[in-house]
């Protein structure tokens, strides 16, 4: 063993009162808090602006078929992974509020920085949905349950299910129909045509006109159930990631 | 190394604050600049503004991060710690609060890289086809932003491994994860601009061709082990012998 290695096994403290002690610890918490919300806004706007992306960006983009289903999945990951390390290792269920709550205050930045400033496009085409929602249902499943089981089969099914009701009442105004050029669709859909980009929603889907499915109809409960369905399984799968990533690996050597 | 007389650990707020407020300077002058130029002078690559604004730009800040990059691991490596097994626990917590903050800093570098800069991006591409792998935001993201954070990272991993007995003979797996995810970036940007420059000009942001940096991303997810490895050791280098022990340098546990 080397005379380094020696020195780490012969555990000694640095600390002479309780009073520095809490200074110390004060301090770690000044370093860490931050810390960790700034690597998760970062982490998790990253994530889900290459998992989401444009179905988040644009309002014409939410649509009742893709949206509440690849959301629910993509906004999961880092609830699921955080939340083993804040409830395993200091029994904190915060891992779903926190993580999306970085989320949110990343993109409301961002949208307007980027998208409304930058490239112009109008807030009320570019505003994020809401998802804290889901991460407090998340967090209080976990708190209530006190098991990650219950919690990905209740909780995981609630976030998928409950995303487009939680969005519903700013989404609305949006899904109201309008005539344009003789042809009905929704407000969305005119403020899509009305702003070209690069990646229209036509590349996913056909944009529907002149039926009722144009303005949801029952396709989206079934998304919903779906979205349910898939994110039991979602949770439990990068709760298990999350616990991967809190093992503490010592190597000798990287190759 | 100097083993001066016992003084309570500190994190060094003043020279991380001096660094943020650098850091903080630099990135908003790219900001308030691209924001300025890129839709009047860096829309068409083969104008010759194009080149004077931003293949200007391009060509004096690479090699100007790569020396920075090399003087500040140089610099680090020079002045490594010869003696470790000679380490007292007071500077040693102290050398975790200064690598604390390194982290803290790297982690102010990933949100502003991985949310308003990337999301810049994503805004410019989407009315925006591109003529050029630089672009504007790429110029901004790819060879500046990136380098940073990589340069960050790789800093906060070299002090650790010089100067901190726990981290110098063996390699923190979830640490090395964690720099790693941001150095693969640079390669894995050569398959992103070789896609959009043969088969994909406009930008989806939830392309499977973004899915590589998706998964380099999740290298974040190594973060929770790093922090368990880290107050570990702060945890035992803080503990308290007795209450009433006025000396600060307490051997707990002989090796």
């Amino acid at each position: 063993m080397s005379k380094s290695s020696q020195a780490v096994s012969a555990t000694r403290s640095g600390m002479s009162s309780s009073a520095e002690q809490r200074k110390a610890y004060i301090q770690v918490d000044l370093l860490a808090i931050p810390l960790v919300v700034l690597l998760f806004a970062g982490i998790f706007s990253f994530h889900f602006a290459l998992l989401v992306g444009d179905w988040d960006y644009w309002v014409d983009w939410r649509d009742r078929r893709w949206w509440p289903l690849v959301t629910p999945l993509a906004i999961t990951v880092l609830p699921a992974v955080f939340s083993y390390v804040l409830w395993d290792k200091l029994r904190l269920p915060l891992g779903g509020t926190l993580t999306i709550l970085c989320l949110t205050f990343a993109a409301w930045i961002s949208r307007y920085l980027n998208f409304h400033l930058f490239a112009d496009f109008p807030m009320n085409f570019v505003w994020p949905s809401t998802y804290i929602g889901l991460g407090l249902i998340l967090d209080c499943m976990l708190l209530l349950t006190r098991s990650f089981f219950w919690t990905g089969l209740f909780g995981g099914f609630a976030v998928g299910a409950f995303l487009y009701p939680l969005n519903w009442s700013m989404l609305a105004p949006f899904q109201v129909p309008v005539e344009m050029h003789g042809t009905m669709l929704t407000v969305a859909d005119t403020l899509g045509y009305e702003y070209i980009r690069t990646a229209i929603p036509e590349y996913v889907r056909i944009i529907e006109e002149s039926t009722l499915r144009t303005f949801g109809e029952a396709v989206t409960p079934l998304t919903a159930v779906f979205a349910g369905f898939l994110n039991i399984l979602n949770y439990w799968f990068w709760l298990w990631i999350g616990y991967l990533g809190t093992k503490a690996i010592w190597i000798r050597k990287i190759v | 190394m100097k083993t001066a007389a016992y003084s309570s650990p500190k994190t060094p707020w003043a020279r991380f604050f001096l660094l943020l407020s650098l850091v903080a300077i630099i990135f908003s002058a790219y900001r308030v600049y691209q924001h300025a130029t890129a839709f009047t002078v860096g829309l068409d690559y083969f104008s010759p503004e194009f080149q004077q604004y931003w293949m200007r730009l391009l060509y004096i800040q690479l090699p100007v991060l790569a020396l920075a990059g090399a003087g500040i691991v140089g610099w680090l490596l020079v002045t490594r710690d010869r003696n470790l097994d000679k380490l007292e626990p007071a500077e040693e917590l102290r050398r975790y609060f200064v690598l604390l903050s390194q982290i803290l800093l790297f982690a102010c570098i990933a949100y502003l890289t991985a949310s308003p800069f990337t999301e810049a991006d994503a805004a410019w591409h989407q009315v925006t086809v591109r003529d050029t792998d630089f672009t504007p935001t790429h110029i901004v993201l790819f060879y500046f932003a990136i380098p940073m954070f990589i340069m960050s990272g790789v800093a906060a991993f070299v002090y650790a491994r010089t100067r901190l007995p726990q981290f110098a003979d063996r390699v923190s797996l979830p640490f090395a994860l964690l720099v790693a995810g941001p150095i693969m970036i640079m390669p894995n940007l050569g398959l992103n601009e070789w896609g959009h420059t043969f088969f994909y000009a406009e930008e989806l942001f939830a392309a499977p061709i973004h899915w590589g940096f998706v998964l380099l991303g999740w290298s974040a997810f190594a973060a929770g082990g790093l922090l368990v490895q880290l107050l570990t050791r702060i945890v035992e280098l803080t503990r308290l012998v007795s209450e009433d022990s006025a000396e600060p340098q307490k051997v707990l546990a002989a090796g």
